[in-house]
């Protein structure tokens, strides 16, 4: 690795304090996962890596007025053993369990996930299903944006260069809401997905009520599939109108043609998962 | 920069750049040649190493940010006297071939009996799944696994 100064801030407003100063030659450090093999190869490396795996604002998951609060430093491996996540938000863990390996899952955080935006993310799709919103602290005080605001292309977010992402909250609407994960990978161990989706969804008088869709790894950036939501939202529950959303989210889509996969067959496997998340959402849903 | 911290029970200090990884520092300043470099990049397990208590990619760490913690090699499992159990079972079993994912596998699978000492045979698939194994298959790694958990229950 070439040579950079490395900072560990004790607090969080130490590490805004120090971005505000080292910014725009400094990068964050999370659970490295991702960046530190990017650091590994790269021929330009930032004056200063600032380390903020440790920060304790940046830990724990707590019921908050307006919601569930996940701190951006939270691990895959601590999401998956949450008693509040397993109780509000249980397709998380899900998802979180498909993340690399145990040793990545760690090591990574939901934050570092997030910002990193690769296409294939496997917090993603659940966390956009669940209308998830971010909390960005910068000098001049915190904002607050929906998730999908975030996320602006591969590997490229609305975050400024002096901002810190603390805080992912759900909001009370989403706590409970029935909601599933799916990844398909190459195989089940450390592979990316191939395609990743997530629905979630209210059932209220037998009708789809509030439904979201989410898929991974088919766009620039994980994407909701708006179409398909309008197309099934307030219709009476139908396995023949679920096959068709699952079209639907497919014209909604960019897959990639690569090594790993062809366009077609990602297409085919969006249709799949989309109709497999909503199906397996509304077994999951009180009917009335 | 200094870095102060806990190694298999001994407190360690040594002076390095910071772009030094753990598993560097492991190697290069306390000679503790057990946890492996393979890929670099985190995705064969040959480097694990146990941080406070927790499996991770010594390759993916800054010597930085094991700061005041507690990290636990292949070094530290065996006494004079005896073999943890792990590695007595991975020897009886014949669980290793060439033997160089081992210290890693081991490790990953002392987090998992220390978390589930009844592991299911799924269980220990999952914590095994980031540790690359080219020789055997996994069969008797797994089986291994088992057996030392067994033992561990039986005589704790």
């Amino acid at each position: 690795m070439r040579p950079f100064e490395f900072v560990k801030p004790d607090s969080e407003a130490s590490a805004i304090e120090l971005l505000g100063k080292l910014s725009p030659n400094v990068r964050i450090l999370a659970g490295g996962t991702d960046y530190l093999v990017d650091l590994k190869h790269a021929a330009d490396v930032p004056k200063t890596v600032m380390d903020i795996s440790r920060l304790p604002e940046l830990k724990g998951i707590d019921e908050v007025d307006d919601g569930l609060r996940i701190g951006a430093g939270v691990t895959h491996t601590e999401i998956m053993q949450n008693p509040l996540i397993k109780k509000y938000a249980p397709a998380m863990i899900h998802a979180a369990h498909t993340i690399g390996a145990v040793q990545t899952r760690n090591l990574g955080t939901i934050g570092g996930n997030l910002v990193t935006c690769v296409p294939s993310m496997d917090s993603g799709p659940t966390l956009v299903a669940l209308d998830a919103e971010v909390n960005i602290v910068g000098k001049d005080g915190t904002r607050r944006i929906s998730l999908t605001d975030l996320f602006v292309g591969p590997r490229k977010t609305s975050l400024k260069s002096n901002e810190l992402l603390t805080e992912i909250i759900i909001p009370k609407s989403s706590l409970g809401k029935p909601a599933n994960f799916y990844k398909f990978g190459l195989r089940k161990g450390q592979a990316l997905a191939l395609v990743n989706a997530a629905s979630s969804l209210w059932v209220k008088g037998g009708c789809f009520k509030d439904l979201r869709i989410s898929i991974g790894a088919v766009a620039p950036v994980v994407i909701r599939c708006l179409k398909a939501e309008k197309y099934l939202e307030g219709k009476k529950i139908d396995e023949k109108l679920v096959q068709e959303a699952g079209k639907i989210a497919v014209t909604e889509a960019k897959p990639i043609d690569d090594f790993r996969a062809s366009q077609s067959y990602r297409n085919d496997l969006i249709a799949v998962l989309v109709t497999r998340t909503i199906n397996a959402a509304i077994d999951l849903a009180d009917k009335d | 920069m200094d870095v102060e911290l806990i190694i298999n029970g001994e407190e360690k200090t040594a002076s390095i750049p910071p772009e030094t990884t753990l598993l560097k520092l492991l190697r290069e300043e306390f000679y503790l040649t057990g946890a492996k470099t393979g890929c670099d990049v985190g995705d064969c397990g040959a480097c694990t190493v146990l941080v406070d208590g927790e499996a991770v990619n010594s390759c993916l760490m800054l010597a930085g940010q094991v700061q005041g913690r507690s990290v636990e090699t292949i070094e530290g499992l065996a006494n004079l006297e005896d073999f943890h159990p792990l590695q007595k079972n991975f020897e009886d079993l014949g669980s290793l071939q060439c033997g160089f994912c081992g210290p890693g596998m081991i490790l990953a699978a002392k987090q998992l009996l220390e978390e589930n000492p009844e592991p299911t045979k799924q269980e220990i698939q999952d914590a095994i799944a980031g540790n690359l194994c080219r020789c055997t298959g996994y069969t008797k790694i797994v089986e291994a696994v088992a057996d030392a958990a067994k033992e561990m229950r039986e005589e704790p």
